[in-house]
């Protein structure tokens, strides 16, 4: 089976051939398997908006090649506008694109570019919208009297609405509070175990990455630090640090805890894992 | 893409044109296009020739980037000068003047014709420069301030000059906000399958809606959240404000002054002594012989 995107050598320049000349990737090659769940972490500023910007085509590279499923998307003008609706990204503060006068249309929107007949447009609104949480009562209401939280999760259900093979998140929590953030990835989290879609999440938050990704990128300065499962990634944590990343919390306290003597194990990555191991290492210890 | 249509053109430098008081350089330029609308002769727009390349050489902007700002005037420059060198008949001294004819006379170069267009090239190509000098060595922020100053005069025709100022200044400063916005939108579009290139008129029309509205949104907000942050910081308008930077008159100032003075006195006194011979003399020398 082809990989679902490949990225061969790809360099971008914005600004080429000016002073300000930025070169924001440099020879990126990458691949991102069928049904992965993929995190990208890297610092600010260190070029992760501009890759995942090449996964549908809304950049073109200065050199290299972009491939979806296995053909280059720039072969046609048809393979680009393909990929759009195999690739489904969705930017940061995604709400700032809702513009329709209820939010039924406005997930619409996608589908409707994509020539669907009213019945399927109709079919994935109702889908998606149930995906985020989205009441139908909702789905008539302007998206601009939606609350913050609410307008985010219309605004994803416009990407999903597309059944994007792949779908692409960039800081998809970003701003919201911590049940609203914790909600959010649950969210995509159930629709990839549903749909079983591929997914990319670009997040700062070492947390969530460490908890719900398969594997993890570390893109540093335009390019790939690091590329590895969640364990081999964050147990370099010098590394990540002198890149000004970091690991979670809960890892720091157990690496700690290892360090002092205590039976624990170092990779400790969720919340949820510590208090299991902590209490059964109290309790171990009160039967003794 | 869009990010590259280039807003105030202001090209940063320390020459002495830099480091003029905005408010004279303002009059300056203005008083310059009045001159430049005076002259008569050939000899006057020299003068003005010569101030504009002393100009441009003070103020330290590379000659490339002056030409930037002559490009897109070039096909009305040219159309300008072709319809002078057919369209104009007549002379400009006395005896033959007709400098060329074909297709038995439909066809006819009048050395009036030739001279006008000449001059009216010189002329623009030294007003786009002059001006443009203006906006190289003047940010457009230190622009309004420097009109704010001037126009203070209308206030007693209850002309809000501050007010009207303050838009400007605001305005200029959220161009590249904006910019950057509508890149924002277009591409969160563009991911959703929009299609911004292809089809009709109408469609391109309508293919706008899902970006100009998102962008009325984000702007109305915005500009309420510049209010606030205004009012928090206790803004009341131009009345009793006092002024972080305070523009003041210098030496230098006077000196350029009385430059732009002695040049404009020039001209004037050029205009009466000089004539039309020395663009004869042009004229008999480089093409009389050759036709
Ligand atoms: N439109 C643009 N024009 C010029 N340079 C840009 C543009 N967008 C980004 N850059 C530059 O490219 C580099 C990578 O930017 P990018 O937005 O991809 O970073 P990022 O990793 O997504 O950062 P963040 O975590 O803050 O979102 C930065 O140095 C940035 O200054
Ligand atoms: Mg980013």
């Amino acid at each position: 089976m082809s990989h679902a995107i490949e990225l061969q050598n790809v360099t971008y320049c914005y600004s080429e051939g000016t002073p300000s000349q930025v070169t924001a990737l440099k020879d990126i090659n990458l691949t991102i398997e069928q049904g992965e769940l993929v995190g990208i972490i890297g610092h600010t500023g260190s070029g992760k908006s501009t890759l995942i910007s090449h996964f549908n085509g809304l950049l073109k590279p200065t050199s290299g090649k972009v491939l979806i499923d296995g053909t280059d998307i720039r072969e046609s003008k048809e393979t680009l506008r393909q990929s759009r609706f195999k690739v489904g990204l969705c930017f940061q503060y995604p709400e700032y694109q809702l513009f329709e006068e209820t939010v039924a249309k406005d997930i619409a929107f996608g589908p409707k570019n994509m020539k669907l007949d009213e019945d399927e447009i109709k079919r994935r609104v109702a889908v998606a919208a149930s995906y985020v949480g989205l009441s139908d009562e909702m789905l008539e209401k302007s998206p601009f009297d939606l609350s913050g939280g609410e307008k985010r999760r219309a605004a994803i259900a416009g990407v999903m609405a597309m059944e994007p093979s792949v779908l692409v998140f960039d800081e998809p929590a970003a701003g919201l509070d911590p049940a609203g953030r914790k909600e959010l990835i649950k969210l995509i989290t159930d629709y990839r175990n549903k749909t079983g879609c591929t997914v990319v999440i670009v997040s700062h938050s070492m947390e969530d990455i460490a908890k719900i990704a398969d594997r993890v990128i570390v893109v540093n300065d335009g390019m790939i630090a690091m590329n590895g499962t969640v364990d081999e990634v964050f147990s370099r944590c010098d590394e990540l640090q002198s890149m000004g990343l970091d690991v979670p919390e809960i890892t720091r306290i157990f690496s700690r805890l290892h360090a002092l003597g205590f039976d624990v194990p170092e990779n400790v990555y969720s919340v949820d894992k510590g208090t299991e191991i902590i209490r059964a290492l109290i309790e171990g210890r009160r039967s003794v | 893409m869009i990010r590259d249509i280039t807003f105030g053109q202001y090209y940063p430098g320390k020459s002495l044109l830099h480091r003029m008081d905005p408010r004279m350089k303002l009059v300056l330029t203005f008083a310059l296009i009045v001159f430049m609308f005076v002259c008569k002769s050939f000899a006057s727009l020299a003068v003005i020739v010569l101030l504009t390349v002393i100009a441009v050489a003070l103020s330290g902007v590379p000659l490339k980037v002056i030409f930037k700002s002559i490009k897109p005037i070039l096909i009305i420059l040219i159309f300008t000068a072709l319809l002078n060198i057919f369209y104009t008949h007549g002379t400009v001294q006395n005896g033959d003047a007709l400098w060329i004819s074909f297709l038995n006379g439909k066809i006819e170069i009048w050395d009036k014709g030739v001279y006008t267009a000449v001059f009216t090239m010189v002329r623009i190509v030294a007003l786009v420069v002059i001006s443009s000098l203006l906006t190289y060595t003047t940010t457009p922020t230190m622009l309004t301030d420097a009109l704010e100053r001037l126009l203070s005069p209308l206030k007693i025709f209850h002309i809000k000059v501050h007010t009207l100022a303050m838009m400007m200044t605001l305005a200029l400063r959220f161009i590249p906000t904006l910019i950057e916005e509508i890149e924002r939108i277009m591409n969160a579009q563009k991911a959703r399958g929009a299609d911004l290139e292809t089809g009709g008129i109408v469609e391109r029309a309508k293919a706008l809606v899902p970006i100009f509205i998102p962008l009325m949104v984000s702007s109305f907000r915005r500009a309420y959240e510049l209010a606030l942050a205004m009012t928090c910081r206790c803004y009341t308008g131009g009345e009793g404000r006092t002024r972080m930077k305070q523009m003041k008159m210098k030496g230098r100032d006077l000196v350029c002054l009385f430059v732009c003075l002695a040049f404009a006195a020039g001209i004037i006194v050029l205009n009466y002594f000089a004539k039309h011979e020395t663009f004869s003399i042009f004229g008999m020398l480089f093409f009389k012989q050759v036709i």
